[in-house]
C-alpha cells in the first residue's frame, strides 16, 4: 500500500515537472476580430496554445496600430517566452518584430506578412498556389462538362492595389494556362473588393457574355452578390442541374462551405488556418526550446482547395465548416 | 378662525450646526404672512421643510390640526402646499395648458382630450384675468404673464397654501399691481399664502402678518400695523440703519462730463437718447421694464450696436466692443449677475480679477502676477467687506446673493472705472447688503467716477441720485434733478406716458 | 411643483471630514494614482519591475501631449474629436515630406506620388537638420490650421464644438486616407524615428538570470518623447496658470457671456484654443509616427480619442468647461495608464479591459460631480 502510494506521487511529480518544462507563457497580440477569417484564426491559434498546455495571454489592439505596440511591450516587460501577432499591417508588424527582437523575446507573425520579411516566424499562405489549385479543379470539371467545346472561364478580380488579389490572379492565370486550348480567354470583372461594384460590373460582363462555364472569385465574400446576379438568369444552378455554372473561390468561409455542400460551387482555396497556427507555435516553441531569442523563418501555407470531391474528408479542415458546424450562419 | 398650517418648535440642523431652531408660528386660511429676513436667515431652510424637500430635526408641523410629515415634495403637493419662485418651473416649449395641466391630462378614450383641455384652462385664466390663448407656448410669455400661469397651475391643483418667493423681481410696476390684486382676491377665497420679499413696501402692502427670522429663530411677529418699515429693517438686521441711503457730497453743477450721449438710435430698441454724466455725479434712468433702460446700457458698452448717434466718455469717442469701452475707463454690472457677471464656480479672486487682467500682467507673454492679484483682491475683500472665508478657493456660487453683488462690483472696481453703468444693482440683495452697496456706489461717485443707475425701484432712484432720466418706448421722456425735487405721481407718469398731473 | 432651493449653505464652523478634504484635494487623482499601484503591486510584482515602469513612462508621454491639448479645449467648454484624425494628418504629411525612399508598388496610385513623394523620397528629404524641421513644421502648421478652422466655426459662427470637430475628424481622416490611397509611408529618416524612441539616458540593471533566454536588462530611462512631452507639459502649464491668456481659457469656459461682458477677447481665445489642442494632437501624432516607423493615414483612429478625452476627464478636467489645469491631466494620463498597464498585467480578456475602463471613466465623471457638491457644501 506504501509503496503504491509512493509510485503514485512520483508519477504525478514527473507529470508534474515536464508540464513545466514544457509549458511557456505566450502573448498572442491580435488587431481586431471583426470579420469571420480572423475569429477563426484567433480560435485555432489560442486552441492550438491551450491544447499544447500553455498560458495565452490575449491582447486586442481594436484596429490601432499603437495600442499594438504598446500591448507588446507590456507582454515583453511581463516576461512572456513568446509573441505571436496577427498585426495590423505590413508596417506596424516590422517595427513589432523589431521591439521584440530588440528584447530578445521570439516572435511570430500570422498571416499578414510584415514589410520586412527577414525578421521573425513569418508564416504567410501562398495565394497563387491556392488559387491556382481551385480554379484547377473547378476548370477540369467544367472541360468534363463541356464535352469537347473550349470552357469560357469568368474571374472576379479583386483591388490589384493588394498583393492577395494580384497573387489570386496569377494562380487563376496559371492554371488557366495548364489547359492550354481547351479553355478560351477569360473575361476578367474588376470588383475593387467591393460588393456593389462587383455587383454592376458583373450584370454588365454576363448580359454581354451568356454563355460562361466557369467562374472564379477572388474573395468568397462576393458569392451573395454573384447570386443575385446569376438567379434572375436561371444560372444559379447546383452540380447536378441542367445549367450549372462551374464556380470556385478563395478563403474558405462558412458562407462558401455551405454553398458547396448545396453543389453551387464546386470548390474554393483554403488559406490553411489550422496549419497556419501550428506551424507558427510549433516554429516559435522549437525556437524558445533551442534558446533562440531572434528566430527568424518564412513559413509558407501551401494552402489546399476544398472541392465537391474532397468535402468528405478534409471539410473539418476548413476554417469556414468548422464555423458553419459551429452554428456560424445561423447567429 | 383655526389655523391652515402650525409650526410648533420646528428646527433643523445642517451637520449638527442648527439652521432654523425653535421656531413657532401659525398660518389661518385667508391670511397672508410676510416672511422677511436676511440671506441666510433661515428662510430656505423653512419652506423647505413646508415643502418636504427636507425633514425637520426637531418639533412637529400640524396641518388642520393633523400631524403634517410630508416625505417629499410630490406629498406637500398632494396636501396642498404651492411655491411660486422667482426662477419659474415651466416648460418653455409647452403651451400654457399642458403647462398648468401636465401633471395629469383629461383624455378620453386613451387619448389626450384637447378640447377638455382648453375647457379647464379657460376657467382657471378667466379666474386670473389673464386674457391668452390655452395654446400659446410659455415661453413666448413675458416674466408676469409666465407668474400667472404658475399660479394657475397652483389654483389648478386646489392650493391651499401658496407661498410665493421674491415674486415680484422680473415683474414691471403694472404686472405688480396685477399680482397683488390677484393676492387680494386669493385672500378673500380663503387661500393662505406666504409671501417672501427683500422688498419692504411690497409686503407692508401685501400681508396681514409679518414674521421677521434672523439666525433661524423667529424674532419679530405681529399683525402688518405694528411693523412699519424701519421696524422690519431693525429686526432683520438686528441693529438701526442709521440711513439707508447715507448722504453724499454732491458734485458740483460744473463737473466736466464723463459720458455723453447724443442722439443715439437703435430701431425698434432706443430712439434718438441724449444724456449726460458728469464726474462724481450719480445719474439714475427709470422707467417701466421693456423701456429701453437696459437696452442702452448693452449699446453703451457696445455689447449692442447702435445704428445712429454718438457717445463720449471723457471727450473720446467711442468704438468697439466691451473690451475697447473697458479700455476706455467704462464699467457694467449687469442685472443678472448669474448669467452675465459672475463666474459662478469660480474663485471670488478669479472673478475679482477678470475685468483688470492686463493691470497683473508683465512681460511680452503676459505673465500674471498672482501675488498682485491677491493682495488687490484681499485688499477689495476688505474694502468692500466682502463676507468670504477664502478668497482663492471659495466658489462665488458659495457667497449671499449681496456678497456675490459686492464681487460683481469690486470686478469693475479694480478696473479704476470712470463711468460705471449699475443695471438693477439691489436685486435680490437683502437690506443689510443693499445700504453698504449704496455707500460704496456713493463712495465711487465722491472719487469723481460718474455713474449710470438703472433702477426698477423709485425709492432707491430718489435716495441715490442727482438726477433721474425717465425712458418709455425706448425714448427718454423727461430728466428730473434732485434739486428741482422729486414726485413720485411726476416720475411715474413719465413712465407711464401720461399726462403729468397726477 | 418641482425642485425647491437647495439646502442653505452649511455654516463656516463645519469642520470638513477627511475625504471632503481628499476629494476636494488638487493633487487627488495623484494620490489615488500612487494609491492603486501600491495596492497592487504585490499581487502583480511585474507592475513594479525596470522594465514596466519605462513601458509605463514611455506609453504615458504622446498621449500626455494629446491630453494636454484637449485640456485647453475642455477648458472653454468645448470638446475636439478631430484630434485623432489631426495626428493622422500630420503623420501623413511629414512622412510624405521626409521619408528617404518608397515603393511604387504601393504608392504610385496615391495623390502625393510625384507631388510630394516619388521613389527617391520626400520633397525635404537630403536636406539635412533644416529639411526635417522644415518637414514637421510643414506638417505641424497643416494641423493648425484644421485647429484654426474648429475655432472659427465654433468661435465665429457658434457651432457647437461637438458638430464641428466631428465634421473636421471626419474630413480631415479621410483626407489623410485619400492622400496616401490608406497605404502607410515607411523610410523615415533616422532623426525622425528617433524622436519617438531614441533614449538620451539608459539605465543598466546588471545581467538578467531567471529567464530561460538571456536577456540585457537595459532600460531607456529619458528619451526624446520624456522630453518633448515634458517641455510642452511646463509650458502649456505656464501658459493656462500664469498668462492672461490662460486665464482667459478659463474665464470664458466658466461664463461666456461674463467673460464678454469684462473686456475677454472671447472670440480670438475659443480659436487659439483649438488651434492648441490640434498643436498638442499634432506633436503627439508626430511622437506616435516616430514610435512605429511610419506615417499612418489611419493614425488616432478607432477607441484612441475615449484614451485622450477619459485621460483628461479623470485628472479632473471639467466637460463643462472653466474648471481645467494641465497638472491634473498629467494625473489623470498616469492613472489611466497606470490603469491600462494593470489591466493588461491581470491578463483580463480585451472586453474585460475595456468594460473596466469605460467603468472608470464613468466613476471619474460621478467623481466629478461629487466633488463640485462637496467642495461647495464644505465651504461656508
Amino acid at each position: 500500500m506504501q509503496t503504491l502510494t509512493l509510485a503514485a506521487a512520483l508519477a504525478a511529480g514527473t507529470v508534474l515537472s515536464a508540464g513545466a518544462a514544457s509549458a511557456a507563457n505566450i502573448c498572442f497580440a491580435f488587431q481586431d476580430l471583426e470579420t469571420e477569417f480572423w475569429v477563426a484564426g484567433h480560435q485555432a491559434i489560442t486552441t492550438a496554445l491551450q491544447e499544447g498546455g500553455h498560458t495565452v495571454i490575449e491582447r486586442n489592439a481594436n484596429e490601432d496600430a499603437n495600442r499594438q505596440l504598446e500591448q507588446v511591450r507590456d507582454c515583453i516587460a511581463q516576461g512572456v517566452d513568446g509573441i505571436i501577432i496577427i498585426p495590423q499591417d505590413g508596417e506596424s508588424a516590422a517595427t513589432i518584430v523589431n521591439e521584440a527582437q530588440n528584447a530578445d523575446v521570439p516572435i511570430a507573425v500570422f498571416n499578414r506578412p510584415p514589410s520586412d520579411l527577414s525578421k521573425g516566424i513569418i508564416v504567410v499562405a501562398d495565394n497563387a498556389t491556392i488559387a491556382e489549385q481551385a480554379v484547377d479543379f473547378a476548370l477540369t470539371k467544367a472541360i468534363e462538362r463541356a464535352g469537347g467545346e473550349p470552357v469560357q472561364p469568368l474571374i472576379l478580380v479583386g483591388d490589384l492595389g493588394d498583393p492577395n488579389a494580384v497573387g489570386r490572379r496569377a494562380g487563376f492565370n496559371a492554371a488557366v494556362e495548364k489547359h492550354g486550348d481547351a479553355v478560351a480567354t477569360p473575361i476578367e470583372v474588376a470588383s475593387n473588393w467591393d460588393a456593389a461594384t462587383a455587383l454592376s460590373n458583373l450584370e454588365a460582363a454576363v448580359t454581354a457574355n451568356p454563355n460562361i462555364d466557369m467562374l472564379f472569385t477572388s474573395s468568397d465574400f462576393l458569392f451573395p452578390t454573384i447570386r443575385s446576379v446569376l438567379e434572375p438568369r436561371g444560372m444559379w444552378k447546383a452540380a447536378g442541374e441542367e445549367g450549372h455554372v462551374v464556380m470556385a473561390g478563395l478563403d474558405g468561409d462558412a458562407t462558401a462551405c455551405s454553398l458547396i455542400k448545396e453543389g453551387y460551387v464546386d470548390a474554393t482555396g483554403v488559406q490553411d488556418l489550422y496549419f497556419e497556427a501550428d506551424a507558427a507555435l510549433e516554429a516559435l516553441l522549437a525556437a524558445m526550446e533551442a534558446g533562440e531569442a531572434q528566430p527568424n523563418q518564412v513559413i509558407e501555407d501551401p494552402g489546399f482547395a476544398l472541392t465537391t470531391d474532397n468535402i468528405g474528408e478534409r471539410e473539418m479542415d476548413m476554417w469556414g465548416c468548422v464555423l458553419l458546424a459551429e452554428g456560424f450562419l445561423n447567429k | 378662525m383655526s389655523a391652515l398650517l402650525t409650526l410648533e418648535g420646528l428646527g433643523k440642523d445642517w451637520f449638527g450646526v442648527p439652521a432654523v431652531e425653535g421656531l413657532t408660528l401659525s398660518i389661518a386660511p385667508g391670511e397672508v404672512l410676510g416672511l422677511i429676513g436676511e440671506n441666510g436667515a433661515g428662510k430656505s431652510t423653512l419652506m423647505n421643510m413646508i415643502g418636504g424637500v427636507v425633514p425637520p430635526t426637531r418639533g412637529r408641523m400640524l396641518w388642520e390640526g393633523q400631524p403634517y410629515a410630508p416625505a417629499s415634495a410630490a406629498d406637500a403637493t398632494a396636501e396642498g402646499v404651492a411655491f411660486i419662485h422667482q426662477e419659474l418651473n415651466l416648460f418653455g416649449n409647452l403651451s400654457i395648458a399642458e403647462n398648468i395641466l401636465i401633471d395629469g391630462f383629461p383624455r378620453r378614450m386613451g387619448l389626450i382630450d384637447r378640447r377638455a383641455m382648453a375647457r379647464a384652462t379657460e376657467a382657471l385664466m378667466a379666474r386670473l384675468d389673464l386674457d391668452l390663448s390655452p395654446d400659446r407656448p410659455v415661453g413666448t410669455l413675458v416674466a408676469g404673464e409666465k407668474q400667472l400661469v404658475e399660479i394657475a397651475k397652483a389654483l389648478h391643483r386646489r392650493a391651499r397654501l401658496i407661498i410665493f418667493d421674491e415674486p415680484t423681481t422680473s415683474l414691471t410696476t403694472r404686472e405688480i399691481e396685477r399680482l397683488f390684486s390677484l393676492i387680494d382676491r386669493l385672500r378673500a377665497e380663503g387661500t393662505a399664502m406666504i409671501y417672501i420679499s427683500h422688498i419692504l413696501g411690497d409686503v407692508v402692502r401685501v400681508a396681514d402678518r409679518v414674521a421677521v427670522l434672523r439666525d433661524g429663530s423667529l424674532v419679530g411677529e405681529g399683525p402688518v400695523d405694528d411693523f412699519p418699515v424701519p421696524r422690519m429693517i431693525h429686526s432683520m438686521i438686528g441693529r438701526e440703519l442709521a440711513d439707508v441711503f447715507p448722504p453724499r457730497r454732491i458734485a458740483p453743477p460744473d463737473a466736466p462730463p464723463v459720458l455723453e450721449v447724443e442722439g443715439l438710435s437703435a430701431p425698434g430698441v432706443i430712439e434718438d437718447v441724449s444724456l449726460t454724466v458728469r464726474e462724481g455725479e450719480v445719474v439714475g434712468l427709470f422707467g417701466l421694464m421693456g423701456a429701453g433702460r437696459s437696452e442702452l446700457a448693452r449699446i453703451l458698452f457696445g455689447l449692442d450696436p447702435a445704428e445712429r448717434g454718438r457717445v463720449r466718455l471723457g471727450g473720446q469717442a467711442l468704438h468697439g466692443g466691451p473690451r475697447e469701452r473697458i479700455a476706455a475707463g467704462m464699467g457694467f454690472v449687469t442685472e443678472n449677475r448669474r448669467e452675465e457677471g459672475l463666474m459662478m464656480d469660480a474663485s471670488v479672486r478669479d472673478n475679482l480679477a477678470l475685468a483688470a487682467l492686463g493691470q497683473f500682467a508683465a512681460g511680452p507673454l503676459g505673465l500674471v502676477d498672482r501675488e498682485k492679484v491677491g493682495a488687490a483682491a484681499q485688499a477689495m475683500q476688505q474694502d468692500l467687506r466682502i463676507k468670504a472665508a477664502d478668497l482663492a478657493r471659495q466658489p462665488v456660487r458659495s457667497l449671499s446673493g449681496g456678497n456675490q453683488q459686492k464681487v460683481v462690483l469690486g470686478k469693475w472696481l479694480l478696473s479704476r472705472p470712470h463711468l460705471l453703468i449699475l443695471d438693477e444693482p439691489t436685486r435680490g440683495v437683502d437690506v443689510g447688503a443693499r445700504a453698504e452697496i449704496y455707500a460704496i456706489v456713493n463712495r465711487l461717485a465722491e472719487e469723481g467716477c460718474g455713474v449710470l443707475m438703472i433702477s426698477s425701484e423709485l425709492d432707491e432712484l430718489k435716495g441715490m441720485c442727482d438726477r433721474i432720466a425717465v425712458m418709455r418706448g425706448g425714448e427718454i421722456t423727461g430728466e428730473r434733478s434732485r434739486a428741482g425735487g422729486y414726485r413720485d405721481a411726476d416720475l411715474v407718469a413719465l413712465a407711464f406716458g401720461e399726462q403729468a398731473a397726477a | 411643483m418641482t425642485a425647491i432651493d437647495a439646502p442653505a449653505p452649511v455654516p463656516a464652523r463645519q469642520r470638513r471630514g477627511f475625504l471632503a478634504r481628499l476629494l476636494g484635494s488638487e493633487y487627488f487623482v495623484l494620490w489615488l494614482t500612487v494609491g492603486y499601484f501600491l495596492v497592487l503591486l504585490p499581487f502583480l510584482p511585474t507592475l513594479g519591475t525596470p522594465a514596466n515602469l519605462v513601458n509605463l513612462l514611455s506609453n504615458m508621454w504622446p498621449l500626455l501631449v494629446v491630453a494636454i491639448g484637449q485640456t485647453f479645449v475642455m477648458a472653454v467648454a468645448g470638446i475636439d474629436l478631430s484630434q485623432g484624425a489631426v495626428m493622422a494628418l500630420t503623420s501623413t504629411l511629414a512622412a510624405a515630406l521626409l521619408a528617404t525612399g518608397a515603393d511604387p508598388a504601393v504608392l504610385a496610385k496615391a495623390p502625393i506620388w510625384g507631388v510630394l513623394l516619388s521613389e527617391r523620397g520626400g520633397l525635404l528629404d537630403g536636406r539635412g537638420g533644416v529639411g526635417l524641421a522644415l518637414g514637421l513644421g510643414l506638417a505641424v502648421l497643416a494641423a493648425v490650421a484644421v485647429g484654426l478652422m474648429n475655432g472659427i466655426a465654433v468661435a465665429r459662427f457658434r457651432m457647437p464644438p461637438f458638430m464641428v470637430t466631428l465634421v473636421a475628424m471626419m474630413i480631415a481622416g479621410a483626407f489623410a486616407i485619400w492622400l496616401t490611397q490608406s497605404e502607410n509611408i515607411r523610410n523615415l529618416p533616422e532623426q525622425f524615428i528617433a524622436l519617438g524612441k531614441g533614449d538620451i539616458v539608459s539605465v543598466y540593471f546588471g545581467a538578467r538570470t531567471e529567464s530561460q533566454l538571456p536577456r540585457r536588462e537595459v532600460y531607456p530611462l529619458v528619451t526624446y518623447p520624456a522630453i518633448v512631452a515634458i517641455i510642452v507639459a511646463v509650458l502649456a502649464h505656464w501658459l493656462l496658470e500664469r498668462t492672461v491668456f490662460g486665464r482667459q481659457v478659463i474665464a470664458v469656459g466658466a461664463n461666456r457671456r461674463a467673460a464678454e461682458i469684462s473686456g475677454v477677447p472671447v472670440v480670438r481665445v475659443l480659436i487659439l484654443a483649438f488651434a492648441l489642442s490640434a498643436l498638442f494632437a499634432a506633436i503627439g501624432g508626430l511622437l506616435y509616427a516616430a514610435r512605429l516607423e511610419a506615417g499612418r493615414p489611419t493614425l488616432g483612429s478607432g477607441t484612441f480619442l475615449l484614451d485622450v478625452i477619459g485621460a483628461t476627464v479623470i485628472g479632473g478636467t471639467s466637460l463643462f468647461g472653466g474648471k481645467a489645469r494641465v497638472i491634473w491631466t498629467v494625473f489623470g494620463v498616469a492613472f489611466f495608464v497606470l490603469l491600462s498597464n494593470s489591466l493588461n498585467l491581470m491578463n483580463l480578456s480585451s472586453f474585460h479591459v475595456d468594460m473596466v475602463k469605460g467603468a472608470v471613466i464613468l466613476g471619474a465623471a460621478l467623481l466629478d460631480v461629487a466633488r463640485t457638491r462637496l467642495t461647495r457644501q464644505a465651504l461656508p
